[in-house]
């Protein structure tokens, strides 16, 4: 048995299995997230949410996605055939592409790569092609101006993501994501880099397209933007996309700044794992929260936050921490 | 303790860091017009630069990539000056035509560290960048009068093609490198012992020439220039024809001379035939124009041909005549570009040669200047156009390239008919109305063409000493 | 064995899409040939042991770069066809002197002979227990960083050169001016009132827009948008005291 798995074929057998045994609980969260946004979205505003469905509406999720997959499917006349459809596959693939190499905890990594980070960053950099391709590909002007506006949304965005990882790397010493939870055992990287998280948060809610920044799907201004032409699963592959990368930048956070794995007040009993549950968990319910607080940008301020604001803020903050690395003697040596 | 590396490449730093203060200082400088400091503020860090060029200690710097050389240094001081001398030209002229905006001076100090890099380089990375930062400075320049239709399209037609000459450069460098592993100038030359080289890297060689042919507008690579010229701002033509030029000629001698100098008898020809198509082009081509700016993008590609001789013989006293053409060829041209931009009759820009008709009556002076560079031009002694011809030909003669220096004095020949006609329009024809006033920042940069131009044949010794020095260090 | 498969797959890929590319009807179709010729190009760094060249190609080239292009082909209106046409009429040339540079290519490739003591030369490769990026990072901030630094000029010289030519002061646009808009206060933009019932606007002395004042207000930015309209400014005092 041992020797078949060391072997080329039982090596491919093994990953397959860790892709399911993550796959599997990923799209179970995706659906109960968006159970859980409508409870939460509920709550704030002083009502039940779903509640008629299953137990609590907990069968909510499921009764929704058999509604989408029944659905017709409508390709409008003069859209591109083809990458109308790929488009929403695109998209979610990409946002579940991006977990082979996110450590649940110490080791639990399907792909320990030493660029993990990078290829975080280059994976969630293209998911605006998702968006792009479907406003083009619906040959509709409210879904080329969502798409025109979600790329340069991202584009904008991306740079001070960038030099907010760019800052995490200077204290971590390592592109590796394991190695970049393991040099937060002393102290997580949200505290000396609180502004850092703060840019990242908000960077990330513009990345993800969530509210206040879903300008490409502004519904009283572009009807819903990219979305505008899409039904039934194709639409729900988007809606599963968008709560997906959710998911995702929660975890990077998690990683980057939270400490990951790492349990806190000494709880060390409690599995690795869990933690980094309970962390994303926290850090979605901030992203739910804002949906409900903030009213929707403006799109000039939208850039004007990004240009005007982020990216001299980040980049100051670079040069400081670069500085106080430096003069302090705390730059790790990893190499 | 600060490393030697940075002490070696000071002049391109301290330079580097001047355009970007100057460029922060133009933006938050909201009372006036910025355009006049910054010029002015350019202008000292030009000075500051050449000062620095000129006291800098000598050596090799950053593993090999770097080099201050006499050659080098030289080269940096006449690259500094013709920048300078543009700089002052573009003053009044980027006033008058609307376009005196303080990134002008920001794009004349970075092309300039781009062509120090270049005059410096020692390694094919370096002469990359160098030449890489010095053109899409120029690039912009060129069509820095962007609600100008031509000057658009200079810049766009500069930029096309030159991109095209850069890959073309960047085929020829991988190829250098895929056959020696290596991209430094000494481990080239040490790689390459025997005397016959593979056929791979010869046909790299070609590409390099070739790349740094179009940046000195070498027949066949010359296409661009004409048009450049014309369309592109006056002061940026100016610019075009002197630094860049000389920066292209650095690199294109060191280029060759360094890693493959003795391999002479790989590339010489091919020096030889651009060079002869060069001149032979240059002065034929020029007869039938009407537009001065035009007639000077011919000369240049001529006098590029006549530079070109000194490096075909591949010896030390061809490169020592390159180096003192390069001399006269800056002043002059500076001298040439400010006579141009004088002329202006009721604010308008003129540039036919028809237009100049009888200056000799309505401005003297003016006349006076333009027929010096004219006559220098020619090669006519005893003005210093004729010494640089002179010091090429020569070497050509003592190299035994004797068909060389024939072409080249018959293509002297034919040249000077066209300078001595823009003399004859000047003297001879009747008047026209007189130009506008000159600005004396014109007036200077013509004085200091026109001194440097006549007074040459008295005190040649300081310059032509300095280039035997240059050239020395490239076959020391 | 499965590197080699690899290998071919990924330059397979990329040599077809790259022609795909060029050939494409479609100008959008040739821009997502290009992304997919570049994701090929990643995994042949990958297999050469290049990781962080790999993820810098797509976040750079695929990410960013290759938005702008799609952005570019999706806005213009180019028309292909007249383009192609020029292709047709000077290809015989272009093939020409493509037909001129590959046979140098294979008298390049035939006269292959490297330089006897080729090897010494050679970069080195990665050194042991060093990840590909520390290694890559080293050479970079040490040997090369005169060059790193001269590569930043030209990028900073391209910035220049964009703004330069392309940006435009509109006098006409209204600029948002938060600071302004978060220092204003309640005094100087609402004003409450008591308005007998039965009173018209004209006796309240409500009435809005105000005629115009005597000289020219000095601070246009009192009000939200910090615009160049005065009428604007007063509709929105209109708006506060009516309500």
């Amino acid at each position: 048995m041992n020797a078949f798995l060391a072997s080329g074929p039982g090596q491919v057998l093994i990953t397959l299995v860790e892709t399911l045994l993550l796959l599997v609980p990923l799209l179970i969260s995706v659906a109960y997230l968006t159970v859980a946004e409508r409870k939460i979205l509920g709550a704030i505003q002083l009502r039940k949410g779903p509640n008629v469905v299953g137990f609590w509406g907990l069968l909510q999720a499921f009764a929704d996605a058999l509604k989408m997959i029944m659905k017709e499917q409508i390709i409008p006349t003069g859209a591109n055939r083809f990458l109308f459809v790929i488009a929403p596959m695109l998209t979610m693939v990409l946002a579940l592409m991006a977990w082979a190499v996110i450590p649940v905890t110490d080791g639990w990594a399907i792909s320990d790569i030493n660029v993990g980070i990078l290829y975080l960053f280059a994976i969630s950099s293209l998911s605006v092609y998702g968006i792009i391709i479907a406003g083009w590909a619906s040959n509709s002007k409210y879904a080329f101006l969502g798409a025109l506006r979600s790329a340069a949304q991202m584009v904008s965005y991306e740079v001070s993501i960038g030099f907010v990882i760019v800052t995490v790397l200077l204290c971590a010493g390592t592109l590796n994501l394991t190695g970049i939870v393991r040099s937060q055992s002393t102290i997580w990287f949200v505290v000396p880099l609180f502004p850092m998280f703060i840019v990242y948060f908000v960077s990330a809610l513009a990345e993800t397209n969530r509210p206040p920044f879903d300008l490409a799907e502004g519904e009283s201004e572009i009807v819903a933007g990219f979305l505008v032409e899409y039904s039934g699963i194709s639409w729900g592959l988007f809606f599963l996309g968008e709560y997906a990368n959710m998911i995702l930048q929660a975890a990077m956070m998690t990683i980057l700044f939270l400490g990951g794995w790492l349990p806190v007040f000494g709880l060390s009993f409690i599995p690795g794992p869990i933690w980094f549950i309970a962390k994303i968990i926290f850090v979605l319910f901030f992203f739910i929260w804002v949906r409900a607080t903030f009213p929707r940008f403006r799109y000039d301020q939208l850039m004007r936050l990004g240009w005007k604001v982020f990216l001299p803020l980040s980049l100051f903050w670079l040069v400081l921490t670069a500085g106080v690395l430096v003069f302090m003697g705390w730059l790790p040596h990893s190499a | 303790m600060i490393n030697q590396n940075w002490i070696l490449a000071l002049p391109e730093i301290v330079l580097a860091i001047c355009a970007m203060a100057i460029l922060v200082f133009g933006v938050l400088w909201k009372r006036s017009n910025p355009s006049f400091p910054c010029a002015m503020l350019a202008l000292a860090s030009l000075l500051l630069a050449g000062v620095l060029a000129l006291s800098a200690p000598l050596g090799s710097a950053y593993g090999g990539l770097f080099a201050v050389d006499h050659f080098a240094v030289f080269m940096k001081l006449l690259i500094v000056a013709g920048a300078g001398l543009s700089l002052i030209l573009s003053i009044d002229y980027n006033v008058q035509t609307g376009i005196d905006r303080f990134e002008f001076p920001v794009l004349i100090l970075l092309c300039t560290v781009g062509m120090m890099i270049m005059a410096s380089a020692t390694n094919l990375m370096s002469l990359y960048i160098g030449l890489e930062l010095q053109s899409l400075s120029i690039y912009v320049m060129a069509s820095f009068n962007r609600d100008d239709l031509r000057s658009s399209e200079a810049g766009l037609k500069y930029f096309v093609l030159g991109a095209l000459a850069s890959g073309l450069l960047l085929y020829g460098a991988s190829l250098a490198y895929g056959f020696n592993g290596s991209m430094d100038f000494a481990q080239l030359r040490a790689g390459l012992t025997s005397t016959n080289p593979p056929a791979g890297l010869v046909i790299g060689i070609v590409f390099i020439v070739a790349g740094l042919a179009f940046k000195i507008s070498a027949v066949p690579f010359h296409m661009w220039t004409p048009d450049v010229y014309e369309g592109a701002p006056t002061p940026v033509t100016a610019f075009m024809s002197t630094a860049p030029k000389v920066a292209a000629i650095a690199l294109l001698l060191r280029a060759l001379e360094v890693p493959f100098g003795h391999l002479g008898q790989s590339w010489t020809q091919l020096v030889v035939l651009v060079s002869i198509a060069s001149m032979l082009l240059g002065s034929l081509a020029a007869i039938g124009q009407t537009s001065i700016k035009r007639l000077m993008a011919y000369s240049s590609i001529g006098h590029m041909g006549y530079a070109l001789i000194g490096l075909a013989t591949n010896s030390q006293a061809g490169i020592q005549g390159v180096l003192v053409y390069m001399v006269t060829y800056v002043f002059m041209s500076a001298g040439v570009f400010a006579c141009v931009i004088a002329m202006r009759r009721q604010g308008l820009a003129l540039e036919k040669i028809s237009d100049l008709s009888g200056l000799a009556r309505t401005d003297p002076m003016l006349a006076l200047a333009f027929a010096i560079f004219m006559f220098s031009m020619a090669g006519i002694p005893p003005f210093s156009g004729f010494f640089g011809k002179l010091y090429v030909f020569y070497a050509a003669v003592q190299a035994g390239y004797w068909t060389l220096a024939v072409i080249g004095v018959l293509t002297s020949v034919i040249g000077a008919y066209y300078y001595l006609r823009v003399i004859k329009v000047m003297y001879f024809d009747d008047a026209q109305p007189a130009f506008d006033a000159r600005s004396p920042s014109l007036s200077f940069v013509a004085a200091v063409g026109a001194l440097v131009t006549v007074l040459f044949f008295v005190f040649p010794a300081p310059i032509v000493n300095a280039a035997q020095i240059a050239a020395s260090a490239l076959f020391g | 064995m499965i590197a080699a498969i690899a290998f071919y797959v990924f330059a397979a890929v990329l040599i077809g899409s790259a022609a795909l590319v060029v050939s494409s009807r479609n100008p959008v179709h040739s821009v997502l040939f290009l992304i997919l010729a570049f994701f090929n190009a990643a995994g042949l760094f990958l297999l050469a042991g290049a990781e962080f060249l790999a993820m810098v190609l797509v976040i750079v080239y695929v990410g960013a770069v290759a938005v702008l292009f799609l952005f570019v082909v999706m806005m213009l209106d180019v028309n292909f066809d007249q383009m192609r046409e020029g292709v047709q009429r000077y290809a015989p040339i272009g093939a020409a002197v493509g037909a001129v540079l590959f046979l140098e290519l294979i008298v390049t490739v035939a006269g292959w002979q490297f330089v006897p003591n080729v090897t010494l030369h050679l970069a080195s490769a990665t050194p042991a227990g060093v990840t590909n990026t520390a290694a890559l990072g080293h050479l970079i901030y040490t040997d090369y960083i005169f060059l790193f630094q001269a590569a930043g000029l030209i990028l900073l010289v391209a910035m220049i050169g964009a703004i330069v030519l392309t940006h435009r002061e509109r006098g006409a646009s209204r600029r948002q001016n938060i600071g302004v808009q978060q220092a204003r206060t309640m005094a100087n933009t609402l004003e409450m009132m008591t308005v007998a019932i039965g009173a018209g606007s004209r006796q309240t002395g409500i009435l809005r827009p105000l005629p115009p004042p005597a000289r020219p207000l000095d601070d246009h930015d009192d009000h939200g948008h910090g615009g160049h309209d005065d009428g604007h400014g007063h509709d929105d005092h209109a708006h506060a005291g009516g309500h």
